[in-house]
């Protein structure tokens, strides 16, 4: 290692170590103590360093002694102001012997400054070292002897108070003594703390001496830690070096500001539908069943529509009105075909069942309001809509979900460019050059067909849904020409872009995993 | 009499499965079961292995050769008779004999599957049609369906063994139990007995036991089926009949006498022939599927489906029949998607949609872009949130009960109470990641763009939709001020000036709470101010929390004035 290296990124706790090391070169080892003296830091800052320089193997630890310190406890420290309870009973029976008064245990508990558990044990003691006789009724006499352990406690408050030291400094009864009256299990109330402190010793390493030498070449005190406006101002910084960071720590955490991954996936398919050409169209979260279902062909009786499937608005629970010649129209067309060229369902269509207010269960709701509402011919429209469904929540269910559907109006639609167009959606959306399509049902559709496509890192998946809208559904809204409904599951492919496996997660409170998840797409 | 089985591998079957909308969904070796998964609902003939079986057959022979039963009618059949009564109670009655099945434990099994099927599904819940099944022999003809007094008429029913009442069998028999609101409201019901008196069953409730229980081995049964929609009743029986025939039964035909008019006559003849036929134009058939087939291939591909077709020289139509057990052609693109599906829809080569059109997204979704771009700027995070919830959280939790902001709309059916009402606003959704991440480092920054409902009476679906932005802070020493420069800057970035009026919300303390206004129009965007502590113990948060809402939709609303 080079010299100058060694010693460059050194933090200023870490060469204040150092340099004392070089002021004793002839000293092998250095105890944390003597460090602590040596160099004036505090016991946190000065361990830090010494971690790190351990760390970077510019230390060495010699050796680690454990000391016993005993040091007072809070109620130590009231001691030393008021005496030790041993002290305080033996003044204050003296002091009423003197006046020919005679106190009682059952007195000396009742007092404020001591507590009945300590009387009796100071009793106890005082009584077997003679200092103290208990005679008839629990009166207490003084003997006049005196109590050594009364005074020896005296004196330990007093050498203790604001200092810390080892036990073995003092002598063998002392110790006793100590430890009687030292904090343990079950006996927290007590004056004396006795803690073992790890006292460790180190010495340089070859590095570490090498990293001296440098210091004491470099010199110690022209290192600076951050550039500021006032050395910028007066230039003082000519003069400065600058203390070399080590950068290959890990940074603390911020909180960025994000957008939401899964919102962050839809985006995508929200741009890339945009790229395709197609318009956005919006819609309501409450609808009637007239455009939610009626609309769609779904007779009255078919059972999506029962309240085991959707969820009904509980107040209004009907619509004021729906628009002419829309109902007239779709009523008719359910019954008898009206001028569509069907036979119809045969069934007697109920206007009131038509206006029941629902949340919206499918999001080709808000493509049949946009048939009604004379569309672009060729038109391409689609929607990303929050939908409900009355389902049992669960990892693969949510009752609360977004459906990406549309429309496409044209001359030129067919069941062959319905093809094309899942065709373009297998390849945009989910990157798939295979592709299979396979026949399906969706009351409002005929032909209708299911996309399933290779995913590059799915295999095989239903990608969505799609048909060519029945003359059932577009003549009643005032649309001529085919028209092409389509719908895309994505929440599969989000899920798996995302890392999660419950879809309840794509909704999570849970803040950490909305910070940390990366979207890949 | 059915060809002699043959094995097939699953993928083999899958690929056939297509011509059924069916998909294999489970097999298990052991047993030999089968599970498919049907997805067309108004193909009851499909709901059964025998249909499915038939799809395929035909579209591997080419043809479907017509069943005999319908062509060769006897000239004296068997009289079922109908009392008069019965028109305003459970109007239809089909029935036919099939002969010569000796019925197999599976065949049995599936016969009565079928049933269920199509009385459960098909026939809601027995409503519009059920179906019973009796042994042949010990019947005399003509048989009688008449309405009775149901305390007059009693019967051992299936499943137990003493004589009752039909009172007796709707309060206490299980089927009686479950179906009998079908005649709920009816002093008379149907009753369905034989020359002899002899009582076959109780339609829709329960068979007899002496009579009306299909064992295996009996190899001549009678086929009843009743209901109160002549197209349906006729179309489950032709279903039945089919399928009976196609297991090696003669079928014979039963007259149903009706003393009243029905759509089809006052004597039909079951099973018969339901759908005429119909003209399309090969026109109407290339332009939908896009692409020329002449007329041959279109013959060809529905005939090998199931369809009577034939071809009108120089007229260019085609004139299509669905064979009986069918009754599903409401439209000419109803036979469009059986000539795709019979062709395969791979042999269509897909082609681009190739005119013009220009993509975009709505004004709102721009604005909503722009100022969720905005936030980010300012470091807050986006979450987003269910908007179906509950009251607890959208209006207890925030101390709005009673008030007009405690307003939504809520569901009538509800299922759990925690999805039973939607958002009304969106602090609440903020607060819900706010208290379940305590242990995410802070500041918290979060910020959800999303829709909300809001109750209006003078709307016509009583309720309004509308995009909302809300953000919100919360750390130790979160306060009004830093928010209200992210309210500030935010609303620059919009071109929108504004001034904040003091107002008293429960959710927020008072003094620190403000509506936002804009300066020119004075039309009110939102709201800012710090949560009230009670709000915050309700949600079990900790630290102090400010937050804002503007309303997008009102921001895209006064871009237009």
């Amino acid at each position: 290692m080079e010299p100058v290296s060694s010693c460059d990124n050194l933090h200023p706790l870490e060469k204040k170590v150092l340099e004392v090391f070089g002021t004793n070169r002839t000293v092998s080892a250095l105890s944390t103590l003597q460090l602590a003296e040596a160099t004036g830091l505090e016991s946190s800052q000065l361990s830090m360093a010494i971690e790190w320089l351990v760390a970077k193997q510019l230390l060495i630890t010699v050796s680690e002694t454990v000391t016993p310190m005993v040091s007072l406890t809070p109620r130590g420290k009231v001691y030393v102001e008021q005496g030790s309870p041993l002290e305080r009973i033996l003044s204050a029976v003296r002091a009423a012997s003197a006046t020919g008064k005679w106190l009682t245990i059952a007195d000396l508990q009742g007092r404020e400054d001591l507590d009945p558990s300590e009387v009796s044990r100071a009793i106890g003691r005082l009584k077997k070292e003679g200092a103290l006789l208990v005679i008839q009724g629990g009166c207490l006499e003084s003997t006049g002897r005196p109590s050594p352990s009364a005074e020896a406690m005296r004196l330990l408050l007093g050498e203790l108070h604001e200092a810390t030291r080892p036990l073995n400094s003092f002598p063998e009864d002392h110790r006793l003594l100590i430890r009687e009256y030292a904090v343990k299990r079950g006996s927290s109330r007590e004056p004396f703390r006795i803690e073992e402190q790890v006292m460790r010793s180190y010495a340089l390493s070859p590095a570490g001496a090498v990293a001296v030498t440098a210091l004491a070449n470099q010199g110690y005190s022209e290192e600076v830690a951050q550039l500021s406006p006032d050395l910028l101002k007066d230039g003082a910084w000519r003069t400065k070096r600058f203390r070399k960071y080590t950068i290959s720590l890990r940074p603390p955490r911020i909180a960025m500001g994000k957008k939401h991954p899964y919102r962050e996936f839809l985006d995508a398919v929200k741009f890339k539908l945009v790229g395709m050409g197609f318009q956005e169209m919006r819609g309501s979260l409450v609808e009637t069943e007239f455009w939610n279902m009626d609309t769609l062909f779904m007779p009255q009786f078919h059972p999506a529509r029962d309240i085991h499937d959707v969820y009904f608005v509980k107040d209004p629970t009907h619509a004021s009105s729906i628009a002419e010649p829309f109902l007239s129209r779709v009523a008719q067309t359910h019954e008898q075909g009206g001028p569509t060229g069907s036979s119809g369902w045969g069934y007697r269509f109920d206007v009131e069942r038509a206006k029941r207010l629902v949340l919206r269960s499918q999001g080709t709701a808000v493509s049949a309001r946009t048939l009604a509402a004379t569309p672009s011919v060729p038109g391409k429209y689609f929607s990303i809509a929050r939908c409900f469904r009355y389902d049992q929540v669960d990892a693969t269910h949510a009752t609360d979900f977004f459906q990406v559907e549309g429309i496409v109006l044209g001359k030129d639609i067919n069941f062959r460019t319905l093809l094309g167009l899942l065709n373009l959606f297998a390849r945009e959306v989910a990157q798939a050059k295979e592709v299979k399509f396979v026949p399906a049902y969706f009351p409002f559709t005929e032909p209708s067909v299911e996309l399933h496509v290779r995913h590059p890192r799915l295999g095989w998946m239903e990608l969505g849904g799609a048909g060519l809208f029945r003359p059932e559904v577009t003549l009643p809204l005032g649309v001529a020409v085919p028209v092409i409904a389509w719908g895309l599951g994505l929440d599969r492919m989000a899920m798996v872009a995302l890392g999660i496996h419950d879809i309840r997660d794509l909704f999570t409170d849970n803040l950490e995993l909305i910070r940390s998840t990366r979207g890949l797409f | 009499m059915p060809d002699k089985p043959r094995t097939i591998s699953l993928s083999q079957l899958d690929e056939w499965l297509t011509l059924v909308k069916g998909e294999v969904k489970g097999y298990q070796a052991e047993t030999g079961e089968l599970r498919i998964e049907l997805q067309d609902s108004n193909r009851p003939d499909l709901w059964c292995c025998e249909g499915i079986a038939r799809q395929i057959r035909i579209k591997r022979e080419g043809i479907f050769k017509p069943y005999p039963f319908l062509s060769q009618r006897p000239r004296r059949p068997k009289r079922l008779l109908v009392d008069p009564e019965l028109q305003s109670i459970r109007p239809y009655v089909a029935a036919c004999a099939a002969r010569g099945y000796q019925v197999t434990e599976q065949g049995l099994a599936q016969l009565i599957q079928t049933q269920e099927k199509l009385a459960d599904i098909f026939g809601r819940k027995r409503k519009m049609v059920s179906v019973g099944l009796y042994r042949l022999e010990p019947i005399q003809f003509p048989i009688t369906y008449e309405a009775v007094n149901p305390d007059d008429v009693r019967f051992t029913p299936l499943g137990v063994e003493t004589v009752m009442t039909l009172s007796e069998m709707l309060m206490v028999h299980p089927k009686g139990v479950e179906y009998g609101t079908l005649l709920a409201g009816q002093s008379r019901v149907p009753f369905l007995r034989d020359a002899v008196h002899q009582p076959l069953s109780f339609p829709p409730i329960i068979n007899s036991r002496e009579i009306g229980e299909v064992r295996i081995g009996d190899d001549q049964l009678l086929i009843e089926v009743t209901g109160t929609n002549i197209a349906m009743v006729v179309l489950a029986l032709n279903i039945l009949a089919a399928n009976l025939a196609d297991r090696g039964a003669a079928i014979e035909p039963v007259a149903v006498h009706y003393p009243y008019d029905t759509p089809l006559g006052r004597r039909v003849v079951t099973p018969c022939v339901l759908s005429r036929p119909r003209s399309i134009s090969l026109e109407t058939i290339e332009q939908a599927l896009g692409q020329r087939f002449g007329v041959h291939t279109v013959k060809e591909a529905l005939e090998s489906y199931g369809y009577q077709v034939s071809v009108k020289r120089k007229s260019a139509m085609v004139q299509v029949q669905l064979p009986p057990y069918r009754h599903d052609l409401m439209h000419a693109m109803d036979v469009v998607e059986d000539v795709a599906m019979s062709l395969g829809y791979g042999t269509f080569a897909p082609e681009m949609p190739s005119q013009f059109t220009v993509g975009g997204l709505s004004r709102l979704e721009q604005v909503s872009d722009r100022v969720r771009d905005l936030m980010v700027g300012l470091g807050f995070q986006e979450i987003m949130s269910n908007i179906l919830g509950s009251p607890d959280a959208y209006c207890n939790a925030m101390r709005l009960e009673g008030t007009p902001w405690g307003r939504m709309v809520e569901v009538a059916n509800v299922m759990s109470a925690n999805f039973s009402c939607l958002r009304q606003w969106m602090v609440p959704s903020l607060l819900r990641v706010e208290a379940a991440s305590a242990r995410s480092f802070y500041p918290h920054r979060l910020f959800e763009v999303g829709e909300v409902a809001i109750p209006d009476l003078t709307h016509e679906l009583g309720s309004r939709t509308e995009s909302i932005l809300g953000a919100l802070i919360a750390h130790a020493s979160a306060h009004f001020s830093e928010l209200h420069s992210c309210l500030d800057s935010l609303l620059y970035h919009v071109g929108i000036t504004y001034v904040l009026e003091p107002i008293s919300h429960p959710s927020f303390l008072e003094g620190r709470v403000g509506k936002i206004v804009a300066s020119n129009t004075m039309l009110e965007l939102g709201l800012i101010g710090e949560l009230h502590p009670e709000v915050l113990e309700r949600w079990q948060i900790a630290v102090p929390v400010t937050a804002f809402e503007i309303n997008l939709s009102r921001l895209v609303d006064l871009e237009q004035l």
